[in-house]
């Protein structure tokens, strides 16, 4: 059985890390609970952030939101300063697991997790968030966009904890849409995922794309569609993102199912951000 | 549907109530108590060895590492226990071919080898990762196809067990996989003119699934004086008895055998599970032990029967259907568990609830190395529901008329006989599919859609026999104060007997809602009965409870006339106790135990014993003229929308209906079809047991499939039918598996029937659905 230990502030939370063998930063337990129960995951510390102070806020910041690692999943999904000022995010939040896991599960926890299946990354991937991370060392920024780095593996360091994850806001006129599919069980892990944003700026027409349980990580792009219609953006899309699927066959769906899949999602999600677009 | 008419004196009847289920509120608020919450004796915690091969001789265990463990009290291999018990070590329901801990050989990835017994639960996992196998591979066997090529075996020679009698000409067979054949011959299938003759056929797979009931399995057992304490989850109290009694060589009295209510089980606390391992180490260590099942392990445990079924069904010019074949495979894993039961009462229905005069089928039970299955609600019947209803769905649309109008005139009456020679009572299909039809608006038009998505409706009829012959008791303890306390060994899974029961008493003994309690079973006190499976409680334990509640009314009524100097024949049951109508007086029950013991707190006691029987079936024909003391009958109607870009299946309305002769509770048996139709849902769309190379490799939660709450049906509705049986207790039968059996067909043709595909393999995961529409030309 792991330690468990509850540091009372940030510090002496840095400290365990730096110091404790085999440490494991402990937030809602949700993945971590399972993992360690089924022998996938060893840790002898489980360093528990319940505890300290102020990983709980969600701040207003001058280009948008800052959302403290501990804050509940099920907060992003019902926030009204999340669902105002990034409504993408809020949405893609409410798809996660259920409302008990989305009660436990934390903001920081869930990215840390690493799964390639995740769905909030999509979301942070397509509206640019950063991910702030702290250690005994100091503190660093890690674009979410760099964040994930190989097949469960995070750019979190030995030692280093998220504290926030920064959301620039949803630029004024922009629509958004976040589409999950599943193949067995509608409340299973998904087999396919697509955010989809689309942002006019200084003239220009961008799509951006996050696409999540398509590839050993979770995976962006962004394709300028200025001048293109519905249509011609599906196309454009399908076609930026094919190159990055790279599915990984189970249970749930062979290489080519799950491709076909994927491209279903974002043409969905594609399909409803432009309609999303047409009801503002 | 029958309407309840008020009892004389306004007074509601207790049976056709719905009564609230016994234990809700417990249950909700959790403050049930469950096996494991109960109190036991301090326990050496118990870790099990698994084999990691599928197929294997053993050729050495090294313990040394694990039992040098500080905490650790004990490691027990197979060798050591068969060392003691010798072959008495291999237990099962069929065949006596499962060890608790293997000892020569092991047969599929999981099976138990050793164990540790430790002070707690980490210890004796961190000594089982010490224990060290040598094992010599062995042809491993991993499906049916495999198996009944004959050239590797599972297991050497058949051993029939003393448990089933008509087993008993396979022992000592050697050098076959099929531990069990059913044959059925009516008519003549080759003798059919082949003249204007439309045959449909197909090969059909129903894969292996899990029951996953949300209570895990735990058995906690131990010595007490010179007697074993087994405290277990089972639906078998009065098997797991005989079976550990038999193992250990122990008399009946000296084992006792408690359990509690259990958080589900759907067939899965049954026959062989944790009880003789924890039976064989409490008994050979003398000591207590306690084995939980973790959720993982729980997959290991038992599993649905994987089934093939090749088969056609043939109609003449005139539409009637005049031959249906089937052959049948039970994949029955390392272990035959009940699986030869399974093979014969399934198979003998693989034709269908239908009026068919030729009829050919060939049932198998086969073994591979792959954990044992065993029972799973509906016993085998749903593997071949899938085969006719898919069969009959299609011959209908060969012959251009509508499903369900070709069923209907095909469907068996009352009266008819069955093919396998049994003559119908109680069984309304064709009002069960009249429901479900009605329910869907099977007759108003709709639109099929051109888009994406594309709307279908499907139909499908189940048949399942109850488990015949079979044996329940029951006591009643009627106490002075008018309570009574009622010692049944039916264990209350969720099915709700320990609500229906006290409700057949307090119908004949004009008892209010709530004044008679369940003893848990205990076989110490609670009398035999054969098993709470097969749905047959509600009849066979209903049957006893009822007569020993009117056998206790009559004990009531002679105490009324002795007391009141009136003739037995003057007095009755009422709900304020005996009234004499020549006295004009009536004696609530606690005056008149009062009277009659001269104390308070005294109680009077009725028993009573029913068995049904059967004629068991011709070994060459199959055929039997009382195969089955009654039958289930069940319809179920969907209308679905097909997603032709994902191939994703949505079941938007589904209408469940099941005869079941009458509805002690309504509420319940509504319950029941519910539930069966939401977990059939399962097997219909993804429930599937993956196994590569023998081993499972979705056996977690995280990966293995249920459906939630997402899954049901925005409509969903359950229809009760009533056509009462002339001996079930006020004419019930019982509704366990009835919701289950059709399901999965009725969804597949609706699929045919949006898509205009037929798919033959479930289950029907969207990728099989978009593939069979790629195929066949469907975009």
């Amino acid at each position: 059985m792991p330690v468990l230990h509850q540091p009372r502030d940030l510090d002496e939370a840095c400290t365990l890390l730096a110091e404790l063998d085999d440490p494991m930063v402990y937030g809602g337990g949700t993945a971590i609970q399972i993992l360690l129960k089924q022998g996938l995951l060893f840790a002898e510390n489980l360093v528990d952030l319940s505890f300290v102070p102020g990983l709980t806020a969600i701040e207003a910041t001058a280009t948008g939101i800052r959302v403290g690692a501990m804050t509940p999943l099920r907060r992003m999904e019902t926030d009204a300063q999340v669902a105002g000022v990034v409504p993408l995010a809020a949405a893609t939040y409410g798809h996660v697991a259920n409302p008990r896991v989305r009660n436990t599960a934390s903001v920081g926890g869930n990215i840390a997790h690493g799964d390639y299946r995740l769905d909030p990354p999509t979301a942070l991937l397509a509206l640019d968030a950063q991910v702030e991370l702290r250690s005994a060392h100091g503190q660093r920024r890690v674009p979410v966009r760099d964040f994930f780095v190989d097949f469960q593996l995070t750019a979190v360091e030995h030692g280093e904890l998220i504290t926030a994850i920064e959301i620039p806001a949803q630029p004024a006129g922009s629509a958004s849409s976040y589409v999950k599919l599943s193949s067995l069980g509608e409340n299973d892990w998904p087999s396919a995922s697509a955010a989809a944003l689309l942002v006019t700026e200084a003239g220009r027409r961008t799509l951006r794309l996050g696409i999540g349980a398509l590839a050993p990580i979770p995976q962006f792009v962004s394709v300028d569609v200025s001048g293109h219609d519905l249509e011609t953006t599906v196309e454009a899309a399908k076609a930026a993102a094919d190159p990055l699927i790279d599915p990984i066959p189970d249970v749930r769906g062979s290489v080519t199912y799950k491709r076909r899949l994927g491209l279903v999602a974002v043409e969905d999600a594609v399909r409803r951000a432009w309609k999303d677009q047409d009801d503002d | 549907m029958t309407e309840t008419a008020l009892r004389e004196g306004g007074e509601e009847p207790a049976v056709g109530a719905r009564w609230q289920r016994a234990a809700a509120r417990g249950k909700v608020r959790g403050t049930t108590k469950y096996v494991a919450d109960l109190p036991v004796p301090p326990c050496a915690q118990v870790a099990v060895y698994r084999s990691t091969r599928p197929h294997a001789r053993i050729l050495a265990v090294d313990v040394t590492q694990a039992a040098a463990l500080p905490g650790v009290q004990a490691v027990v291999t197979g060798q050591d226990l068969f060392a003691l018990l010798g072959e008495r070590l291999l237990t099962g329901p069929a065949f006596a071919d499962q060890p608790a801990l293997a000892y020569d050989r092991v047969r599929y990835v999981g099976e138990p080898v050793a164990a540790v017994l430790a002070r707690d639960l980490a210890t004796a996992r961190a000594a089982v990762d010490l224990i060290a196998v040598e094992y010599e591979d062995l042809e491993p066997v991993y499906d049916v196809e495999t198996a009944l090529k004959g050239e590797f075996f599972v297991h050497d020679v058949l051993r029939p067990s003393s448990v089933f009698g008509d087993l008993s000409h396979l022992r000592g067979k050697r050098d076959t996989n099929v531990c069990y054949e059913y044959n059925l011959r009516t008519g003549d299938v080759d003798a059919v003119p082949t003249d204007g003759v439309t045959t449909v056929s197909g090969e059909f797979w129903s894969p292996p699934v899990a029951h996953v009931p949300i209570e895990l399995p735990c058995t906690t057992a131990w010595v007490e004086d010179d007697r074993l304490e087994i405290l277990t989850t089972t639906q078998t109290p009065s098997y797991v008895r005989q079976a550990v009694a038999d193992l250990l060589d122990l008399p009946l009295n000296k084992v006792r055998v408690r359990t509690s209510v259990l958080g589900g089980s759907f067939g899965s606390k049954m026959y062989d599970r944790l009880e003789p391992l924890a039976a064989a180490l409490a008994w050979s260590q003398q000591t207590a032990v306690r084995l939980v099942a973790t959720r993982e392990e729980a997959f290991l445990l038992t599993t649905r029967h994987g089934a093939g079924v090749t088969s056609s069904m043939s109609a003449d010019a005139d539409g009637n259907i005049v031959a249906a074949t089937a052959d049948v495979a039970y994949d029955t894993g390392a272990f035959a568990d009940v699986g030869p039961r399974i093979t014969a009462k399934s198979g003998m229905v693989a034709a269908g609830p239908y009026r068919v005069e030729n009829a050919w089928i060939r049932s198998r039970c086969i073994y591979t190395n792959k954990p044992s299955a065993g029972p799973f609600r509906g016993f085998g019947v749903p593997q071949v529901t899938w085969s006719h209803e898919s069969l009959v769905d299609e011959l209908a649309r060969e012959l251009g008329e509508d499903p369900a109008e070709f069923r209907r005139r095909h469907l068996l009456r009352e009266g008819d006989e069955a093919p396998m020679g049994t003559v119908m009572h109680s069984a309304d299909f064709v009002g069960c599919l009249d429901a479900v039809t009605d329910e869907i608006g099977w007759t108003t038009p709709y639109e099929k859609g051109e888009g994406r998505w594309r709307r279908g409706r499907g139909v499908a009829v189940g048949m399942k026999a109850v488990l015949t012959p079979t044996i329940a008791n029951a006591v009643i303890q009627l106490n002075q104060d008018g309570s009574a306390t009622l010692m049944i060994s039916t264990v209350d899974m969720g099915q709700g007997s320990d609500t229906i029961m006290p409700q057949i008493v307090a119908e004949v003994l004009h008892l209010d809602e709530g004044s008679v309690r369940v003893v848990a079973a205990d076989t110490d006190t609670t009398p035999y009965d054969t098993i709470t499976a097969g749905s047959r409680s509600t009849y066979h334990t209903g049957n006893a409870v009822r007569a020993a509640a009117e056998k206790m009314r009559d004990k009531l009524v002679d105490l009324a006339a002795q007391r009141l100097g009136v003739a037995a024949s003057d007095c009755k049951v009422t709900s304020g106790g005996v009234m004499s109508t020549t006295a004009q007086e009536t004696v609530s029950i606690s005056d008149l135990m009062h009277g009659h013991f001269g104390a308070r707190g005294t109680t009077l006691t009725a028993e009573a014993n029913f068995t049904t029987s059967w004629q068991p079936y011709d070994h060459e024909t199959g055929r039997s003229r009382q195969v089955t003391e009654h039958w289930f009958a069940g319809a179920v109607a969907v209308e679905i929308l097909v997603d032709t870009m994902t191939g994703r299946v949505k079941v938007e309305q589904l209408a469940v209906a099941g005869d079941v002769g009458r509805a002690i509770n309504p509420t319940l048996v509504e319950q029941q079809l519910t539930g069966a139709a939401i977990m059939g849902i399962g097997h219909a769309l993804f429930d599937e047991l993956v196994f590569d190379q023998g081993q499972i490799v979705n056996g977690t939660l995280l990966d293995y499939q249920l459906p939630s709450v997402r899954d049901v049906p925005a409509k969903l509705t359950a229809h009760v039918i009533e056509s009462a049986h002339r001996t079930g207790p006020f004419g019930a039968k019982g509704v366990g598996e009835t919701g289950i059996l059709a399901i999965a067909p009725a969804i597949a043709n609706a699929v045919r029937d949006a898509v205009g595909v037929r798919i033959t393999r479930l289950p029907l995961s969207p990728e099989r659905v978009l593939e069979a529409m790629t195929e066949a030309g469907v975009s």
